[in-house]
Order: structure tokens, then C-alpha cells, then sequence
């Protein structure tokens, strides 16, 4: 694996709040080789083996993006959805935005069943059967239409199961790594001092609650797959 | 850990060329490691205007304390509160800044691309998928013959029977109950043993309420959980082991060549399947088929050959005949 210059600054990352963890009562005894400090009852991590795993990732993202692998980036908290939502249309991944429904890859035939329907009630609505339907029920169909929406929205283009899935939050999205895990998907992680690093496959000690951080990470990481893809189109 | 290999053997086959190295599996962490020339920490060597107290206390730690395997180790008088040996290989040098290199705009600046602008990127890299519409003029419902095949019905599913080479035995086929406020619901619980005849086996369970789509269940079940039987060449065992699985307790034993599969039940349907000639088995303890069936699985996991004794032990092989 090549590694190449992905533009990490320690001073950024601290402008950006990574290196706040949560506070020393809350935290994971495993995450103690990436603390550095504590301040004001709050765990400190590591910058530099943040910045070390944070190329790491960026270098496997890079190199699957350039074999056309497929992502799927996971978020669900309010105040990561909009960026998650927004990065992985930049990076044209797949991604998750609300809730992610128990048994999404592991249960990959009935999700294909949802998408299917999804899929359907697009095309119905585009060719404008729904308004040839009583009010009734166009409006129930609506509201399923809404519903897939929002849960499947992101990943209607999704043909298989992902070669990489990128978790925002390890303790809100403890489903969705579990299913990576059994079903044998690579995960890149961001982790902050309350999570086990051990269950993602690469697992970017940061903090999870602050906006900027969470954008800084997912910033390096959308770069890299638009690098990884540019070089794909051009050498496939 | 043993996550962590499947994880690594699945990177690596993501990665075929990669250059892992494969040599630090006794740390929990399955981290890629780098081959790098030891040189200067270059985001560190530039002074920055910002000094805040953490990068003042963590200064002393990545500058001094590479306690990392480089070749100039320098071991620092401070005790990092870090355990730095859970890293391997060089410290973190990234690479220089190539010249010309501009900083990516963040994903969150620039408009927001229209709705056409996204399918149609969407749609060069993916094809139409799901999303119902068709910007590049893709057919839409490509999906459909991509998937239809498994929910199939009638006669078209037949075809999973017999495409992977495993060979299917129903070992029992019972009727169950639940008893609810209405009266009583039934199912059918299919136990059935998969195996080729070359020593993968597997057994699975199902339920459904009719015996054939149970059977079916069961037989994808089992082929989720495959073992392989380590065999001699007289297609029997290397020893003797017992397995125990819930109340169920089965003898394995070795026969010479010309004995057949002496076992009963569940315990002769797991061997034969695995295509073991010769054996001898007991049943001893409980006579639940299922649980039988999964304590040969336990009984047979047990087993090493020669080679693997020898290569965990370290010794040669002729060693352990003596």
C-alpha cells in the first residue's frame, strides 16, 4: 500500500477539537494507549497516533477506492447526519443517515426486498400513478414512500454489500459494527476514549461528539476516496 | 483474536499485493504496519504559533519516547503513560508535502449539486441500482433479474440444491408446537447434516410451517457453519475424541480400513456426510439427534493431525511417534 500525503495537521486537529475525549469516569481502560492526558476530568488522546491511524486510513481507503470498491459511511447522530449525508454524496459512497436498521447487511436479502419496493414506489410516483389511486391510499403509499426514504435513501445504489463501511460513532452505531464483524467487513472507526478500539479493523482515536472533528476526519477520508476513484476512472 | 486475523486475512484479500506483514498478531490490535526510513517527525519540527499546554506534554513524548522498534531507540527517562509497545515498526513519519499540493475544499463549502447532477454521477459509478430513475438512460429495473433468483418461485429453486457439490441428509424432521391463546400453532423443525464427501460437514436447523421450506432453512444454516474432518488417507480418524454438546456425549474412534461407519443416528449421518469410511461411534449420554449431531462436530474439531501438532509444537514430526 502506497502511502501518500493526506494533508494532516496536528494544529488543525486541535483547532477541530479531536483531541478531546469524553470524561475520565466514562472511559475504556483499552483506550489507554492512545490517551496522552487528562485535563479537567477529560481524557486528552494522542495526536500523533491519531494522525498515524488517520493516514493509515486514508491509504487503504485510497487504494480500495482505486480497485472500485464500495463504501457505506454510517452516522446517525443528529448532529453528524447532515455531514455525514453531505460527505458521502461528495465522495459518492453510500451512506447512512438515520437510523440504521438492525439486520441492514446481515439481512441483506430482505433490505433488498425494501429496496425493491423503494424502487417501485418511485417509479409509480414518477409516472404519476399515485394520483390515479384513491386519496387513501396514495397518501399511505406516501408515507411508505417518505419512510424508505429516509432510512434507504442512501443506499438505493447499493447493489451488494460494501467492501468498506466507515462508522462515525462506535457507541451509537454498536449494531451496525457488529454486523460488519460477522459479516466479515473491513470497518474504519472513529473511536473516542469510552470505545473499544479493538473491534474495528482501523479505529481512529478522536473525539465523536464535536462537529468540526467529526467533519475534519470524514474531510481526509472523502479526499481520499475522490483521489482513489479519480485514479480508478483513469486506470481501470 | 480470532476476529482480528479474519479481519486481517479479509484486508489482505481486499489487498493482494499489499505489503502487511503479517508479524504482529499477538497484539490485539490488527494494525497495518509501515516500513519506513527512521528520519525527523516533520509535523512536529515546525514550531507552531499555537502552543497549547497538550501539544507542550505531548511533545516530549512523540520527540524522545519512540519506543517503537526503530533502529534508534532512545529510551527516555520520563514514563510515557502511554504503553508504546503496542506499536510496531518505524515512528509515524508521514510523507513531505508534494509540491503543488492544494488543500481539498471541505465537502460542506460549494453548492449543493442538483438532484439530476447526483444521479447521474451515482449512476456512472453504480449503474441505475434502486434509485428508480435513469439519468444515462440505464434500464432501471437491472436489479430484477440480478435478484429474482433467489426468491424464486416454483420450480427455479431448485438450482442451490445442487450447485455447490454438497450433498444434503435430513437427520430428523419433528413437529412442534406453541401453544397460544387461539389454540395451537405448528411448526416443523428440519435438522439436516451437509456435507461433500471429501470432509466438510455441517449441520443445520430450521423452522417453518411446512416440512419442505424447514428442510430448506436448515440446509442453508448448516452450510453457514461448515468444519472440515481431518482425515487419514484409509479415510478415517488420526485418534480418538469425545465431544460433548448440552447433555449429549459421542465417542470417536479410528478403525482400520475395511470396518465401515459403525455409529448410530445422527452420529453415522455427520461421518458419512464427511466422507469418513471407518470409524467407530457411541452415543453416550443423551439420544437427542440434534445435540448428538453437534457434539461429533465438537468431538471432530478436536482433532489434530500429525502436521498441525508438529508445527504448534515446534518439533519435527518424527519426534511425536516415539
Amino acid at each position: 500500500m502506497t502511502r501518500r500525503y493526506w494533508n494532516i495537521h496536528l494544529e488543525e486537529m486541535m483547532e477541530a477539537g479531536v483531541h478531546f475525549g469524553h470524561g475520565t469516569r466514562k472511559w475504556n481502560p483499552r483506550m489507554a494507549p492512545y490517551i496522552s492526558a487528562k485535563r479537567k476530568g477529560i481524557h486528552i488522546t494522542n495526536l500523533t497516533k491519531t494522525a498515524r491511524f488517520l493516514s493509515e486510513a486514508c491509504d487503504l481507503v485510497f487504494d480500495a477506492a482505486s480497485r472500485g470498491k464500495q463504501f457505506l459511511i454510517v452516522g446517525t447522530k443528529n448532529k453528524a447526519a447532515d455531514l455525514v449525508a453531505r460527505a458521502a454524496i461528495k465522495a459518492r459512497c453510500h451512506y447512512v443517515n438515520k437510523k440504521w436498521l438492525g439486520g441492514m447487511l446481515t439481512n441483506w436479502s430482505t433490505t433488498e426486498t425494501r429496496l425493491h419496493k423503494f424502487r417501485d414506489l418511485r417509479t409509480e410516483q414518477k409516472t404519476g400513478k399515485l394520483n390515479r389511486l384513491p386519496k387513501r391510499d396514495a397518501a399511505i403509499l406516501k408515507r411508505e414512500l417518505s419512510h424508505l426514504q429516509t432510512y434507504l435513501g442512501g443506499i438505493k445504489y447499493m447493489t451488494g454489500l460494501p467492501d468498506i463501511v466507515i462508522i462515525v460513532d462506535q457507541q451509537e452505531q454498536y449494531t451496525a459494527l457488529r454486523e460488519c464483524i460477522t459479516s466479515g467487513i473491513p470497518t474504519i472507526c472513529l473511536i473516542d476514549t469510552n470505545c473499544d478500539p479493538d473491534l474495528a479493523d482501523i479505529s481512529i482515536p478522536a473525539n465523536d461528539d464535536a462537529i468540526a472533528s467529526i467533519r475534519l476526519i470524514l474531510n481526509k477520508l472523502v479526499f481520499a476516496i475522490c483521489e482513489g476513484r479519480s485514479s480508478y476512472i483513469r486506470n481501470p | 483474536m480470532a476476529t482480528a486475523t479474519a479481519f486481517s486475512a479479509h484486508l489482505s484479500s481486499l489487498f493482494p499485493f499489499s505489503t502487511q506483514s503479517h508479524s504482529h498478531r499477538f497484539h490485539l490490535h490488527c494494525r497495518l504496519s509501515l516500513s519506513t526510513k527512521p528520519s525527523k517527525l516533520l509535523l512536529l519540527s515546525s514550531p507552531t504559533p499555537i502552543l497549547k499546554r497538550a501539544i507542550i506534554r505531548a511533545q516530549p513524548e512523540e520527540s524522545d519516547t519512540f519506543l517503537f522498534t526503530g533502529d534508534e531507540v532512545s529510551v527516555s527517562a520520563e514514563p510515557a503513560p502511554v504503553s508504546d509497545s503496542a506499536f510496531e515498526g518505524a515512528p509515524f513519519v508521514p510523507p513531505s508535502r508534494p509540491e503543488g499540493f492544494v488543500a481539498p475544499s471541505s465537502f460542506d463549502d460549494g453548492p449543493l449539486e442538483t438532484e439530476d447532477e447526483l444521479a447521474a454521477a451515482y449512476e456512472e459509478v453504480y449503474g441505475p441500482a434502486y434509485s428508480g430513475v435513469s439519468v444515462l438512460g440505464n434500464d432501471i429495473y437491472v436489479m430484477d433479474s440480478k435478484v429474482k433468483k433467489i426468491t424464486g418461485f416454483g420450480s427455479k429453486t431448485k438450482k442451490e440444491k445442487v450447485k455447490d457439490g454438497f450433498e444434503e441428509r435430513v437427520v430428523q424432521v419433528r413437529r412442534v408446537t406453541k401453544v397460544v391463546k387461539g389454540g395451537k400453532q405448528l411448526h416443523f423443525r428440519a435438522i439436516v447434516v451437509v456435507g461433500d464427501k471429501k470432509g466438510q460437514v455441517g449441520v443445520g436447523v430450521g423452522k417453518a410451517k411446512e416440512v419442505i421450506s424447514a428442510v430448506q432453512k436448515s440446509a442453508v444454516n448448516a452450510r453457514r457453519n461448515i468444519i472440515t474432518v481431518p482425515m487419514t488417507k484409509y479415510l478415517t480418524f488420526p485418534h480418538r475424541s469425545d465431544g460433548d454438546y448440552g447433555a449429549a456425549k459421542v465417542m470417536l474412534r479410528p478403525a482400520s480400513p475395511g470396518t465401515g461407519v459403525i455409529a448410530g443416528g445422527a452420529v453415522r449421518i455427520v461421518l458419512e456426510m464427511a466422507g469418513v469410511e471407518n470409524a467407530l461411534g457411541k452415543q453416550l449420554g443423551s439420544n437427542n439427534a440434534l445435540n448428538n449431531a453437534r457434539a461429533t462436530v465438537v468431538a471432530v474439531e478436536k482433532m489434530r493431525q500429525f502436521q498441525q501438532v508438529a508445527e504448534d509444537r515446534g518439533i519435527p514430526m518424527e519426534e511425536l511417534w516415539k
